[in-house]
């Protein structure tokens, strides 16, 4: 069983008064959460399996209130643990038995959009898809778009410094955060970068992008929106076998092309899908590739055919070409609901999230499948192929006795395999609980101390998410094992990729 | 007396820093020292020289990564990136020349001066910084002995990474006050295809400001845009002054797209109907246009001159206002612009250091009243004594910087001073040098 730091009973023993001063900083009603059945909603995030009630659950309004609120903390040594949407994967926003959860969803308004300089300044509990939302009547858009983007916020992105489909081309979200408002625990309010490029001083916002939560809790966010490209089209390219599929993303990539999205699937992936939305994916294919061009239509046609020639060098035995909007939806929608449609087929599924030199994917692949043996377990794959993230999909069965605990070993092992050929254990879902134990398969006990010591520039007392990102050292044995547990979905709407 | 110590390998550096740190000597540390006219003068007692610790320790094209040791010239990295037609998508800048140093004979290629961790440690990035982001942004991995002797590293050699904290953002511009890195991956593109320059005359720095935000908020992928007077043109583009109507304006906006022939065409024509109520545009083709980016990139025309000059990066949409605001203070100081406006460079003319400092003030204002900061890149030793060189920060923001700083290098040993003035002990790394 997972780890976490022991509750701690002084603060335990104070909670009346602890909610009294929250009730004192947060006036409004509802906005401090105290009993049982209220703050059930707050036990998870999206890894389901691990659940713990908080001590109480606080909705700020405003910089300030959460200034005092986190000064309040400081001053009385009490554990924090900040929650956006909740929409994680990895157990970064799990609630601890002796801390105050904060919860960001009364920051969801779009504060300015300044179109000349490209800006859109937001709250962070502003959805994801909330930004480009208010933005697309200009024919504007916010580029990174994880999975859940329909309900996860920004401010959670910034904290797992979230990817999706379009990374290759257009970076993450550290890659286009411009500007933050973060509160330190000591109740500082710092303002980081904005409008300008350029900042001077040690990177202060490329360090809080992807920190979990651990370093502050950010009230305000200034992001870069692009004009939407004039057209997007898709391709469905069909493979006789993983390598084939493998070969022809480099083969793009080697020829200079960086297509919008890049996407690949095996067969398991293919036949559960198509299964489940009736994309039209061709089912005589072992390895699926989904290339999406965008810019000008000139550019686009032009480009769409140079891809069709590479994968017909490649060996492709199938090629298909978007001609309207609704086809190319209708491609995307296949690989968009892989995890449900694996959902279907088995009763359980977790999810990896590894990262790997694009070269290795046929050895990983291979490696998956003597691993799925050894563990007697199925596994299906979606792959972020342009930019290497792995989501291998291991289903199983939590009711029947030990499947759980195999199906997390299979997880380790791909885990260890992904760092073993260059790789690493998370290309954007996060640390969080659910790989922390994982950390020294990558890092040295020099190299997390060092990040430890970031941790302790900001936040000394470590009362800010603490148990999340690094091993709480333990026994040895215990660090091998990987504690992923996404078992239950627990937004079925939203598709994910 | 101060000593050059020069490693040749990881093992040797972190023997250095050891012996640093046991001795408790503070060390400059310096690559090829092409930049170290930039920033403040170090205070140490020996110099730390990367340049020995070289070489190239894989490139992969296909997986659009290099990975090579921090000693190793700049030159020779970009001269194998464009073997495979890649290159560094922010666009190293010879900073080192506008510096007022830097020889380029014997470099491999017509590549930039200095090494990959001195660029990476200065994240210093060119005009496709608007669109592609600066060297922090793709710096995918790192590896390095802090001062306190010990190895570390963060990140690795894929792109999409959130495992632990992203340390090689906080090392990219920390000029090595943190740790020493010696091997750094970085993130390698394709040179597109071809190139197309769109030039259209616009006296009115305002008026240029709002053509070049409509140009970046159009559809067609503005990979460059700056702002620049004729008077400056024919160090920039030779090939360009015989264009009649930049002969008659007083300045020019360029914008650039990158691409597919029919895309950069098409692009390139779109950009002149929309820009066609400015002015009447005319395009330049791929060569020409390839000289004159790299020459904007490196401020080619404010090289080799005497005056102060001053790097703004402000709210692209204001750059407008901030060259009326400058010219206010001198009328006579050269300006261009660049990231459409967000990236101001200013030439003063010489005059005693008291009008400086004077003038230094009131830039800092103009900067942070329009939402951004000001850097002083060339100024006389003394100058640079006087006044930060760079924007002097928040107390808060300062309090977090000087924490990491100590929690990373606790005794001051790297490049103390190099950030921040002597006589200003409340701003970033001021630290005093232990042993002296």
């Amino acid at each position: 069983m997972l780890k976490m730091p022991e509750p701690d009973s002084s603060v335990l023993a104070r909670r009346t008064d602890i909610i009294a001063a929250m009730r004192a900083i947060v006036p409004a009603s509802g906005a401090v959460i105290a009993e049982e059945d209220a703050l059930r909603p707050y036990e998870c995030d999206g890894l389901m399996a691990y659940r713990q009630l908080p001590m109480i659950v606080v909705l700020p309004e405003n910089t300030a209130q959460i200034a005092a609120i986190l000064k309040y903390c400081h001053q009385n040594k009490i554990r924090v643990v900040p929650r956006g949407a909740g929409t994680g994967l990895s157990g970064g926003a799990l609630p601890m038995a002796d801390a105050i959860t904060i919860s960001m969803m009364k920051f969801n308004r779009v504060l300015d959009i300044d179109w000349d300089n490209r800006a859109c300044v937001v709250q962070p509990g502003v959805t994801n898809l909330g930004i480009t939302r208010a933005v697309e009547h200009r024919d504007f858009y916010y580029a990174p778009d994880p999975s859940s983007q329909i309900a996860c916020s920004i401010g959670g992105n910034i904290a797992e410094n979230s990817g999706g489909v379009h990374c290759l081309k257009y970076g993450l979200t550290t890659n286009n955060v411009l500007g933050l408002e973060m509160v330190t625990i000591e109740g500082d309010i710092l303002r980081i970068g904005g409008k300008a490029l350029d900042s001077a001083g040690y990177d202060l916002m490329g360090i809080i992008t992807g920190s979990e939560g651990l370093l502050g809790i950010v009230t305000e966010i200034t992001v870069r929106i692009l004009r939407k490209p004039e057209t997007a089209r898709a391709m469905l390219l069909g493979f006789p076998d993983n390598q084939a599929g493998g070969d022809c993303v480099a083969k793009i990539i080697a020829n200079g092309i960086i297509p919008g999205g890049l996407e690949m699937m095996d067969a398991p992936a293919i036949r559960a899908t198509e299964d489940f939305v009736h994309a039209g994916y061709p089912l005589d294919v072992e390895s699926l590739l989904l290339v999406e061009l965008d810019g000008p239509a000139i550019e686009v046609d032009h480009l769409i055919e140079r891809v069709g020639d590479i994968a017909h060098q490649c060996g492709a035995v199938y090629s298909r070409i978007s001609e309207t909007e609704e086809e190319r939806a209708l491609f995307w929608s296949g690989r968009k609901n892989a995890f449900p449609a694996i959902g279907r087929m088995s009763p359980d599924y977790i999810c990896m999230d590894g990262t790997i030199p694009r070269g290795r994917l046929s050895d990983v692949l291979t490696g998956m499948q003597v691993f799925s043996q050894r563990h007697g377990l199925r596994v299906a794959n979606v792959f972020h192929a342009g930019d290497g993230n792995l989501h291998p999909l291991i289903m199983f069965d939590a009711n029947q006795p030990g499947e759980l605990e195999r199906a997390e070993a299979f997880g380790a092992d791909i885990l260890k395999l992904c760092v073993e050929v260059g790789g690493c254990l998370s290309g954007e879902h996060g640390i969080g609980i659910e790989k922390r134990d994982l950390m020294p398969e990558m890092f040295s006990e020099d190299d997390m101390k060092h990040q430890e010591r970031l941790k302790l520039a900001f936040d000394e007392d470590q009362l800010l998410n603490p148990g999340k990102v690094f091993p709480v050292l333990h026994g040895c044995g215990e660090l091998k094992t990987l504690h992923a547990r996404s078992v239950a979905n627990k937004f079925p709407d939203i598709p994910r990729f | 007396m101060a000593e050059t110590i020069t490693p040749t390998n990881p093992a040797q550096l972190r023997d250095a820093i050891l012996w640093a740190l046991g001795d408790k000597v503070a060390l400059e540390i310096i690559g090829h020292g092409s930049k170290r006219a930039y920033g403040h003068d170090v205070r140490a007692d020996h110099v730390l020289d990367l340049s020995k610790l070289t070489g190239i320790l894989f490139y992969q094209p296909e997986e659009l990564v290099i990975s090579a040791h921090a000693g190793t010239p700049l030159a020779e990295i970009t001269a194998l990136l464009a073997q495979k037609h890649q290159q560094f998508q922010f666009e190293p800048v010879d900073f080192p020349l506008l510096l007022g140093g830097g020889d380029k004979t014997g470099l491999a290629g017509d590549g930039p001066l200095g090494t990959l961790g001195g660029l990476a440690a200065t994240n210093i990035s060119g005009p496709r910084r608007l669109k592609s982001g600066a060297a922090r942004d793709h710096v995918l991995g790192f590896e390095a002995v802090s001062g306190r002797g010990e190895d570390f590293k963060s990140g690795g050699r894929v792109m999409k990474n959130v495992t632990g904290f992203d340390l090689s953002k906080l090392m990219a511009g920390s000029f090595g006050t943190l740790g020493v890195m010696h091997t750094l991956t970085l993130k390698a593109m394709p040179v597109p295809e071809k190139t197309r320059t769109v030039i259209v005359p616009c006296d009115d720095v305002v008026l240029a400001v709002q053509a070049m935000s409509a140009a970046m908020g159009s559809e067609n992928e503005v990979s460059g845009a700056a702002w620049v007077p004729t008077s400056m043109l024919a160090v920039i583009s030779p090939d360009t002054v015989s264009l009649d109507d930049a002969r008659t304006a007083t300045a020019i906006i360029v914008l650039r797209v990158e691409g597919p022939e029919q895309s950069v065409d098409w692009r390139a024509a779109a950009l002149c109907r929309l820009l066609a109520d400015i002015g009447t545009a005319s395009v330049v083709r791929a060569a020409p246009s390839l000289g004159m980016w790299q020459a904007i990139a490196d401020v080619k025309p404010m090289q080799g001159q005497g005056g102060v000059l001053w790097r703004l990066s402000v709210p692209p949409a204001s750059g407008g206002g901030v060259v009326g605001a400058l010219r206010h203070i001198d009328d006579s100081a050269d300006i261009m612009l660049d990231w459409a406006g967000g990236l101001v460079w200013a030439q003063f003319a010489g005059g005693d250091a008291s009008r400086h400092v004077e003038q230094a003030r009131k830039i800092r204002k103009i900067a942070v009243e329009a939402g951004g900061q000001a850097w002083l890149v060339r100024a006389s030793a003394q100058l640079r004594r006087e006044i930060p060189v760079f924007q002097p920060l928040s107390p808060q923001i300062n309090r977090i910087n000087r924490k990491i700083s100590e929690n990373f290098d606790p005794h001051g040993l790297l490049n103390p001073g190099r950030m921040a003035p002597e006589h200003e002990p409340d701003v970033l790394n001021a630290k005093q040098p232990v042993g002296v």
